[in-house]
């Protein structure tokens, strides 16, 4: 790419420029926000009286669905028995509410950097709500991994600075957000529900799924409004490189569940060797089409991909 | 084993190598000294699955407080910074 600092630093303020129409000019995504803004004031609650946090848990008992564990189905499963599949449930259910905590400080601080700022004045009402929402999630999920396992799995990405596509930024940032978001409601929907888990687990993943229904609603009107504007902005290659790199981004998600440390944890021997084996699975790509089945057919519907396969790497 | 990889630090190990080249196969060879972030080789989001093989290979944890993108943007200083540091 030939392009020069001056050059993306131009696109990038072009592009902000527009951003008030693109986002104010539409009635619908204004309609929307202010039933979203409405429905987060109706559904108020204070996260620190709502759980009762019981001193501890069940370990003989799965603290996770079993199959939205990662070894699930696969090779690697069969080597295990009941009471290493119970610990490793309990592991990789403090490793994904880890990965919530590090996710939603990412959030905070993008829409912390974006609210009341020029192009963002239609949402920064909502942006108020999802603040404080997310922030109440970040404490129970911090609270449940360090009340039944004394600690927060670390977060283990780290961003490259390469150059991309300067009017694709605010985009990505909104797919990537809305991505996550939609991938962590499978497993609450799921988990709230399932009467095999402690009533404790249920309550935060019930609780966590109402508020993100609708971020997720906010999530799907901002990419879809701004892929349109995007379309009429940049190439069909560069569009293309966008689906690719969003489809890695959900690839690298699902493998982000499968963490050494909570095989280590629950006394797995050669951790790193499982989780090879579990993510070179064919059963492992099942489960990354079976969690973003609902994103990759919202994706196609808006024309933002072409087709749902994600791809291997 | 290529030519150049003979000229990327032993230490540094195959499981290393083996990740890069498998992330680039079109490459051939990997310079100790090619810029392996600005040609995308390791990005973002292949990160993840670099940094295990390096705690693996190395038997230890890595802390990201510890360590800048720099770390990682050749196979030189891969060596230096995650292998050398053990002698």
């Amino acid at each position: 790419m030939t392009q020069t600092t001056a050059d993306a630093a131009a696109r990038t303020a072009g592009y902000l420029a527009d951003l008030p129409s693109i986002l104010g000019g539409n009635p619908r995504f204004i309609e929307i926000l202010d039933r979203l803004t409405t429905l987060s004031e109706r559904g108020y609650y204070d996260p620190y009286k709502l759980f009762e946090w019981p001193d501890s848990l069940q370990e003989d008992a799965y603290w996770m669905s079993p199959e939205l564990m990662t070894v699930h189905g696969t090779e690697a499963a069969t080597k295990l028995d009941e009471a290493q599949l119970h610990a490793l449930s309990k592991f990789e259910s403090v490793n994904f509410y880890s990965l919530n905590v590090h996710g939603i400080r990412e959030l905070l601080t993008e829409i912390v950097a974006r609210i009341h700022m020029p192009g963002y004045e239609v949402a920064s009402e909502y942006f108020h709500h999802i603040i404080g929402e997310e922030n109440d999630h970040m404490w129970f999920f911090a609270k449940f991994c360090l009340t039944y396992a004394g600690k927060i799995y670390p977060d283990r990405s780290m961003s490259f600075a390469v150059p991309g596509v300067p009017e694709a930024d605010t985009f990505l940032l909104f797919s990537r957000l809305l991505i996550f978001e939609e991938f962590v409601d499978v497993f609450n929907q799921k988990m709230a529900e399932d009467e095999r888990l402690d009533p404790t687990i249920r309550k935060i993943n019930k609780v966590h799924h109402q508020d993100e229904s609708r971020h997720i609603a906010f999530g799907r009107q901002m990419v879809a409004l701004l892929h349109q504007d995007l379309r009429t902005r940049i190439s069909k290659a560069e569009l293309d490189d966008l689906e690719l790199y969003l489809k890695r981004y959900m690839r690298a998600s699902a493998e982000s569940l499968c963490n050494p440390a909570a095989f280590r944890d629950a006394g797995i021997p050669e951790p790193f060797a499982v989780r090879r084996s579990v993510i070179a699975d064919p059963a492992f790509d099942e489960f990354v089409h079976r969690v973003f089945k609902r994103s990759l057919a919202f994706m196609t519907s808006e024309d933002i991909f072409a087709d749902g396969r994600i791809p291997q790497r | 084993m290529t030519d150049s990889a003979a000229a990327v630090p032993a230490r540094s190990g195959d499981l290393v190598l083996d990740f890069l080249m498998a992330r680039r196969p079109d490459l051939g060879v990997i310079d100790p000294d090619y810029d392996l972030i600005d040609n995308r080789v390791l990005d973002s989001l292949g990160f993840v699955n670099f940094l295990y093989v390096l705690e693996e290979q190395t038997g230890r944890e890595i802390s990201l407080d510890q360590v800048s993108p720099e770390d990682f943007r050749t196979l030189r200083r891969i060596r230096e910074r995650f292998f050398d540091a053990e002698q």
